[in-house]
């Protein structure tokens, strides 16, 4: 059985500081064992300014087992998957400990994001352009921070409008910008 | 009276975090109040748990060598008119507790050549007085608490103790003095210490152990290298889950979840301590306490433990003899001795292959 009594617990302590520690979790509905976290992306890197969207699984086992964690967002890192954001850190593996706690595994992954680890890649493309033409590595996770990660500045109508443009059929685009909290360029990845 | 009395006892249960009767029991479950640890064998004469009794073996008073078999049937007398009712069931108040075999708080204070006794309670003060200062004995009731007889009682009164707040020590008794206020100095420090651990919160759910629902739940599991607080269902949850792909045991689950400071063994508390004596002291007397208990694995020497002589059960045969420690140092390849595990000469033809 999940323990839902330190899933709260944790809620409400991620909830407290979430605006010095830059990382925070949102449920989905009724379900606590499905969440969904968001992370800033750190200074003086190519994700900062970034926002990342994980999502977040709790097996029933948790806190014994890890939670399983994977990123929403496009991501162009060599730890990260740029195909399905599945995340390659030992903690949320074997080095899983149950001191650990969501909060903890999202600043680990703040941190991951500023310190890659190429040699242990999760996509070797992007491991093999960090480790041979560093240049080109840090624009392309700039450019895919500035398209993917950055909530743009249009209002919802616009949008809506921007989306219904491409094709979609009105009601669709709404309820695809409405589950995924206003991001147009995940709402378009539902859509197609 | 007897109210009020009953409920600034500390219940013992709830000492121990383990009373089942909550908001309805009798006793007070308010940490300022003492319990009521006061040996009641011990007063009567004898305890058979002798030092190892969990209980205060605190002197009130002691037995008289003078008495003799006239004194029977005084001291019948004196028990009946002592002014507590004889019907009060004495599971339930402190002072009948101490009264009902008050054999010794009433010694024979009149020699057997005196032929009637007096039916007054209050014993003769000059036979007492007759008494050394250190051979007179104490009186029991205020040693318990509240004495009925007050400034007209003719036993001494004894010294108040600071720690338990009780008229318990003997003016003329130093040993006695010093051995008390030890106990409850001892005693003082358990209790501090029980307060303090009502506030620890385990690591991995996050919530007081004194604090839940279940008592098999309200204990703290130590481990033996390190001093990060858990509860014993979870650090134990964790130690045996079952390792995922590529999580080591050793590395991984025996850890400490925080420091990650290997540890063999974890043990059961109820107390978190503050001290390393203090540690060492409940591991000590966890593992003296399994040494006690038959291992069900070495069975009498009819089965093998696994653990083999770092067992921490008791490895006895049937006739009482303990297994003998035999350790076989082997020198290793590097040098290094080693000792051997068991060694099997099915082992041995494996190997070869035949």
């Amino acid at each position: 059985m999940l323990d839902v009594s330190r899933v709260q617990k944790e809620l409400v302590e991620i909830d407290r500081d979430k605006r010095i520690s830059g990382v925070s979790i949102t449920l989905h509905g009724d379900d606590i064992s499905h969440l969904s976290g968001t992370i800033s992306g750190p200074i003086e890197t190519p994700y900062e300014g970034g926002t990342f969207q994980i999502d977040i699984q709790l097996p029933a086992s948790y806190p014994f087992e890890p939670p399983k964690m994977q990123f929403l967002t496009k991501v162009w890192h060599p730890n990260i998957s740029s195909q399905n954001g599945a995340i390659c850190l030992d903690i949320l593996k074997d080095q899983w400990s149950p001191a650990l706690t969501l909060k903890t595994a999202l600043l680990s992954l703040q941190a991951l994001l500023s310190s890659p680890a190429p040699d242990d890649p999760q996509d070797a493309v992007v491991a093999q352009q960090y480790n041979q033409d560093y240049p080109t590595f840090v624009s392309t996770a700039r450019y895919w921070t500035e398209t993917f990660a950055k909530r743009s500045s249009l209002g919802i109508e616009e949008k809506v409008q921007k989306l219904v443009e491409m094709g979609f059929p009105e009601s669709q685009v709404r309820t695809a910008l409405e589950t995924c909290g206003g991001d147009e360029n995940l709402a378009l990845e539902k859509l197609c | 009276m007897e109210g009020i009395e009953k409920m600034m006892v500390l219940c013992k249960f709830f000492l121990h975090g383990a009373c089942l009767k909550g908001e309805h029991c009798e006793f007070s479950h308010d940490w300022r109040d003492q319990p009521n640890n006061i040996c009641t064998f011990y007063q009567k004469g004898i305890c058979s748990y002798g030092s190892r009794c969990r209980y205060d073996h605190v002197k009130a008073s002691h037995p008289q060598k003078h008495s003799s078999t006239s004194s029977n049937s005084y001291q019948q007398s004196t028990l009946v008119s002592t002014p507590v009712a004889p019907g009060t069931p004495r599971t339930r108040s402190y002072i009948p507790e101490l009264s009902a075999h008050s054999k010794p708080f009433y010694p024979v204070v009149r020699p057997s050549w005196n032929e009637v006794p007096d039916t007054s309670y209050i014993p003769d003060r000059e036979y007492h007085q007759s008494l050394s200062l250190a051979d007179q004995p104490i009186c029991a009731f205020a040693a318990a608490g509240k004495c009925p007889h007050g400034e007209k009682c003719s036993h001494i009164h004894g010294d108040l103790c600071a720690s338990c707040g009780k008229h318990c020590l003997h003016p003329y008794r130093p040993d006695e003095r010093e051995e008390h206020i030890q106990m409850c100095q001892k005693n003082q420090m358990r209790l501090e210490a029980l307060r303090r651990s009502q506030e620890i919160e385990c690591s991995v759910c996050l919530e007081r152990v004194l604090s839940k629902p279940t008592p098999a739940e309200r204990k703290f599991g130590l481990l033996s290298e390190c001093d990060h607080p858990f509860c014993i269902s979870c650090i134990r949850n964790w130690r045996n889950n079952s390792p995922m792909s590529g999580m080591d045991v050793n590395s991984v689950l025996r850890a400490c979840p925080i420091c990650r400071k290997l540890s063999y063994f974890v043990i059961p508390s109820v107390i978190w301590y503050s001290t390393k004596e203090e540690k060492q002291e409940i591991i000590d007397s966890y593992k003296s306490k399994l040494s006690s208990i038959d291992c069900r694995y070495f069975d009498f020497g009819q089965g093998t433990c696994p653990f083999g002589t770092s067992c921490f059960y008791k490895h006895a045969y049937r006739d009482g003899t303990l297994e003998e420690v035999r350790l076989r140092h082997l020198g290793a390849e590097d040098g290094n001795t080693v000792i051997a595990k068991d060694i099997r000469l099915s082992d041995f033809f494996r190997i070869l292959h035949l």
